[in-house]
């Protein structure tokens, strides 16, 4: 290369005073209060309306919850694999991953209230009459859902906090044992994280439909999360970038890097969905086809039926993105890289939103709560993450392989 | 270890080398061609010959079988799928691990796989061949085998494309196909430079016929590496569909123990587990009769052995998996079946499953142990045995109990089980020994590229750190061109 | 890159006529005292800087040839990227297409049976050979386009005549001018390539001088 070495200044690397990025924990907060007020109203309608409440509540807090939670998990695989093209992307992960905590406050008093409106298992009428449900009390009680809830909390919360806060700490001090450790601590950070995920997967998804199971749904679960994950990621990244936070820090070889995440971590999800419904499909047996059944019933085209969702999942999860995220040039042109990133998220929200749904509604429905809550979690969830941005550089400024990752190059 | 050099602890800064040893491209050419080259050790001979005793027993034990039926196996009613299955799905595990080395680690730019990769995808090529024996000897009838495959005939029948066996004919023999391909195009570079060094003139044309005019121009280099880079991306989803395959011949049925919708990720990752076992143990033989301790570098051994690690918890979060939804199921058979694995006839096999897979590598946690060339060579072999056991307890505790407790046996090998797992060792090692005798064992080629003097902008600076407007004395830290992967 | 001709035409020096697909060098050629310049460079450095100063120089039919891809160097030599991904795409979705279609084929019309009370176009079985045809059509695409793109094999070349070629699969990292580009002269070009640092520059013939009509072997 003829021309001399680009010049990075780190300590530019922070939120400009005066950009719409300081205006957005208060402008973001107040829309996370507004609706969730507004849906706390809604709720209050009919007992119809509360229970539709709960499972909107759940849908947009699980949706959220997976960005947290699959950056945490980004956080966690780069710091055991000790990679180094990701290290400017790095803090922002970080700060996702610490929206968990905030996330929690979020999800247990309301699940809490709505137990008996989301959780079959939880009518001690119900428990009495069935006997697979009595079978499975050692597991599906309450008691024990708390315990396990506040398990999970605990541990993500633990883990994303003490990933940031070393990160931050080595901003200041430029302590390079700092990264041994975290390398260090990663692998067990991720059996941890492993063994958690799963069991919530099972507890707040599965469960709901109490006679079901399929030992694959903690690999599908995780497969969603880490692709929204990386959809938002790519996301906060460009909107960075476009602010003007990130010249010369951020080149289209990351991008291209997060683009082929997101597409490899697609197919992976296609790869677990389609193997978790052709086995269930394929081997026909009453008490699992049961939890497909009332996702496919209906006909193709009439929108009432969940059929034409669960197709709109299989196309709009894997076909689309599949072959748009392919070409290496959309992964390196930003707008299009945003399309797909964007499309993603919204798909993710729709996996969520097919996995939950079904327990409340036969045929497929939209509710005004449905947007809501969204809206209300979504506001909490945005004003934590630009609380965190605001505090601090947004890349880990002195991490001894920033270097390394500013000069990436792909093969 | 006598080591000239450890490159197993990585600085924070910047990278360790991946090759010791002060190799220098022509100096790393004769390291790798020397071998092929020199006449042939006694070493070589005291593998090669009782591999060959092996695969003798091989063919007299296809023999035998094809005169008599598969009576002489221990099959019995229940288990009617016994070793032949059970070694089937175990060498294309085994094959696993080298398109993983070769496709994934390529993908995920971890450079250390070059001094490997070539010898693990032979070892693929030479399991998948091994796997594809079983299902071709184990029809019974062998003489229709062609059946298996869609073959317009005069009978104007078809296979049933709806049954899961005749997917893992395809999906193991197009696996072979594109594995066998992959290997070649990464050879074909070093065919040439033993073309280019060869003093007889069969040796010139044998290698020169296989190199195809080979002259490293960069023009052709630069489909070359697309082309690489596209297997590669072929390859990688295609690993992971052939031991989902061969997971769905147990996971389609209705039985219990075998149908459960973890079975293709899980399998895959025992796959990868058992098959980086295996390379482990041929890199820790062929290193030391190569004298390549400085290109197999420790580095490369304490990778593999944290991969061992990473798939042995998967192994063991599928064990974990399966039985817990089998109790949360509520089903009786479920329960019943996995309750039976571990305390039932074949729990002998069931507990040196798990001990071999998921408690031997809970040792790679410790540094001291993953840098132990004794403790990583006994501990692959005991994760191929355990590997192998998981099959056999998929295979045989599932059938053994039936639905009708009247049919209910117990499944013992005979000789000729035994004689045909022998037996499909000796082909493996004897093809593993001609290979690693005639061609180079390690991708020189690639290999050269992370020498530090292969990068065109060695030393130069390209990314400048500063802190505080643009003072450049404040903290300037230099980018090194073309660091090396982790 | 163009695709290799289906027409043979006979190579301009007399080598054996190994090769499958041949040398794409001008008619008029026979009139070349030279197949060209080659030059070594001692490090891939050196190579890169004098691949960027050739392509700058405004020469066409050149080649730089290494024992392993340096990286980078199709920018250094201005090489457009290759075509090949959209072989491979084709052919992978031919080979899916071709897969799903026979299984349907079979089991809608050829041979018709109902198996475990499914319906005769069960299109999720037919998922894992689509998926592996498909992977089939996309891997031979991958190797056959490559091997198309690059004319292998092409067991003979000119620059085999070059007694220091053969370092180039151990270490010698070449540029080599060809001499029917435009801008080619004996002289000026040679003296070109040494002043860009070569360790060694020489010509090499397009005809072998000991050459007897079958003495030279490309392999």
């Amino acid at each position: 290369m003829a021309h001399g070495p680009r010049i990075v200044d780190l300590d530019r690397l922070v939120i400009r005073p005066g950009s719409g990025w300081e205006r957005l924990p208060p402008v973001a907060g107040a829309v996370g209060v507004v609706f969730t007020a507004l849906s706390i109203v809604l709720a209050r309608g009919s007992g119809e309306s509360t229970k539709q409440f709960f499972h909107s509540w759940l849908v947009a807090v699980v949706f959220f919850l997976c960005i947290g939670l699959g950056c945490l998990f980004f956080v966690l695989i780069h710091h055991a694999t000790k990679a180094g093209w990701g290290v400017v992307v790095r803090r922002l992960a970080e700060n996702l991953a610490c929206t968990v905590p905030v996330l929690a406050v979020l999800f247990i008093p309301v699940v809490a209230l709505g137990m008996y409106d989301l959780f079959h298992w939880t009518h001690a009428d119900a428990v009495a009459h069935d006997r697979l449900l009595r079978v499975k009390e050692p597991w599906l009680n309450e008691t024990g859902f708390w315990i396990r809830t506040g398990i999970y909390f605990v541990v993500w919360s633990g883990l994303a906090l003490y990933f940031r806060n070393a990160s931050r700490r080595q901003d200041d001090s430029g302590d390079e044992t700092l990264s041994h450790r975290m390398a260090r601590f990663s692998p067990v950070a991720v059996a941890l994280f492993a063994v958690t995920l799963t069991f919530a997967g099972f507890d707040w998804l599965m469960s709901l439909e109490p006679h079901w199971y399929s030992t694959m749904f903690g690999v599908y679960f995780f497969a969603g999360t880490v692709v929204s994950a990386f959809a938002a990621l790519t996301v906060l990244t460009l909107a960075f970038e476009r602010s003007g936070h990130f010249r010369g820090v951020i080149t289209g070889e990351h991008f291209h890097d997060l683009g082929k995440l997101l597409f490899a971590f697609t197919v992976f999800w296609a790869y677990i969905a389609f193997s978790q419904f052709f086995l269930i499909w394929y081997a026909n047996i009453p008490e699992e086809t049961n939890w497909f059944l009332s996702r496919l019933h209906g006909t193709d085209l009439n929108p009432a039926d969940w059929r034409p969702a669960t197709m709109l999942l299989a196309i709009g999860h894997f076909a689309v993105p599949f072959f748009f995220l392919m070409p290496r040039t959309i992964k390196r042109n930003r707008t299009l890289l945003l399309v797909g990133a964007l499309w993603m998220l919204a798909m993710h929200l729709w996996d969520v939103f097919w996995l939950v749904m079904p327990n409340l509604h036969r045929e497929m429905t939209f509710s005004l709560l449905d947007l809501t809550c969204l809206l209300g979690v979504g506001g909490v969830f945005l004003a934590t993450a630009g609380w965190l941005l605001n505090r601090g550089s947004l890349v880990p400024s002195r991490d001894p392989r920033l270097v390394e990752s500013l000069a990436f190059e792909n093969i | 270890m006598a080591q000239s050099q450890d490159n197993t602890h990585e600085p924070v800064a910047g990278r360790a080398p991946l090759i010791v040893g002060g190799y220098d491209f022509r100096s790393l050419t004769e390291a790798v061609a020397e071998p092929v080259e020199r006449k042939t050790p006694i070493g070589w001979w005291l593998f090669f010959l009782p591999s060959l005793a092996m695969l003798g027993l091989f063919g007299v034990s296809i023999g035998w079988l094809f005169w008599e039926g598969t009576g002489i196996w221990g099959l019995n009613n229940p288990v009617n799928w016994g070793f032949a299955i059970v070694n089937f799905v175990f060498w294309v595990g085994i094959g696993h691990a080298g398109t993983l080395i070769s496709a994934i680690l390529f993908l995920f730019r971890q450079k250390w796989r070059t001094s490997i990769n070539r010898a693990a995808e032979a070892m693929t090529i030479f399991a998948v061949m091994c796997a594809l024996v079983f299902p071709g000897i184990h029809v019974g009838r062998v003489w229709v085998a062609y059946w298996m495959f869609p073959l317009p005939n005069q009978m104007d029948m078809w296979p049933n494309f709806r049954s899961p066996l005749i997917w893992d004919v395809f999906a193991v023999s197009i696996y072979g196909t594109v594995s066998l391909m992959f290997w070649y195009v990464g050879l074909i570079p070093d065919l040439a430079t033993i073309r280019d060094r060869a003093k007889t003139r069969i040796k010139q044309i044998a290698y020169g016929v296989f190199a195809l005019g080979w002259r490293g121009s960069h023009r052709n280099w630069l489909h070359y590496e697309r082309a690489y880079l596209m297997l590669a991306g072929l390859a990688t989803p295609l690993v992971l569909s052939v031991h989902s395959v061969v997971s769905m011949d147990f996971a389609t049925a209705q039985l219990p123990g075998w149908h459960t919708t973890i079975f293709p990720p899980y399998f895959v990752a025992g796959a990868i587990f058992s098959g980086f076992a295996m390379v482990m143990t041929l890199m820790l033989i062929c290193r030391v009769v190569f004298k390549m301790e400085d290109i197999i570098t420790m580095r490369h051994l304490e990778n593999m052995a944290k991969i061992m690690l990473l798939t042995g918890c998967m192994v063991g979060y599928a064990y974990g998996i399966e039985m817990f939804i089998a109790w949360y199921s509520g089903n009786p058979y479920e329960q019943f079946a996995f309750a039976n694995r571990a305390l039932g006839p074949y729990a002998w096999a069931y507990w040196i499953m798990v001990s071999c897979n998921v408690i031997t590598p809970q040792l790679f946690w410790f540094k001291k142990m993953r840098n132990h060339i004794g403790w990583l060579f006994i501990s692959s072999i005991l994760i191929n045995i355990g590997m192998w056991f998981e099959r056999f307890v998929i295979v045989t505790s599932s059938l053994h109990r039936d639905f009708l407790p009247a049919n209910w046996d117990y499944y013992q090998a005979t000789f000729w089980d035994f004689a045909s797992l022998i037996g499909s060792f000796g082909l493996f090692f004897t093809m593993f020994c001609l290979f690693a005798r005639f061609l180079p064992l390690v991708a020189t080629a690639e290999v050269k590229t992370v020498l530090p003097e292969a990068d065109p902008h060695q030393g130069e600076e390209l990314v400048r750190v500063v802190r505080g407007g643009g003072d450049a004395a404040a903290a300037p830290q230099a980018a090194p061109a073309g660091g090396g992967g982790a | 890159m163009r695709l290799p001709r289906l027409r043979p035409r006979r190579p301009v020096g007399e080598g054996p006529d190994m090769g499958l697909m041949q040398l794409d060098v001008p008619e008029a050629s026979g009139g070349y005292s030279h197949y060209g310049v080659l030059a070594r460079f001692r490090t891939a450095k050196e190579l890169y800087r004098a691949c960027e100063a050739v392509r700058d120089a405004g020469y066409s039919k050149w080649d730089a040839l290494t024992p392993f891809p340096v990286h980078g160097l199709e920018k250094a030599m201005g090489l457009k990227p290759s075509k090949l991904p959209f072989v491979v795409l084709a052919t992978g979705l031919g080979g899916a297409g071709l897969g799903f279609g026979l299984q349907s084929w079979v089991h809608i019309m050829a041979y018709p049976l109902v198996i475990s009370g499914k319906p005769l176009f069960t299109w999720p079985a037919f998922v894992p050979v689509t998926f592996e045809l498909g992977v089939l059509g996309a891997a031979l695409g991958a190797v056959l386009g490559m091997f198309a793109f690059n004319k292998l094999p092409t067991y003979h070349h000119p620059l085999f005549r070059s007694p220091n070629f053969a370092r180039v699969t151990d270490d010698g990292l070449f540029i080599a001018i060809e001499a029917w580009d435009p801008k080619y002269d004996d002289q000026d070009t040679a003296e070109f390539l040494s002043g860009l640092g070569a360790a060694e520059v020489e010509h090499v013939p397009i005809e072998d001088p000991a050459d007897d009509g079958d003495g030279a072997e490309g392999a």
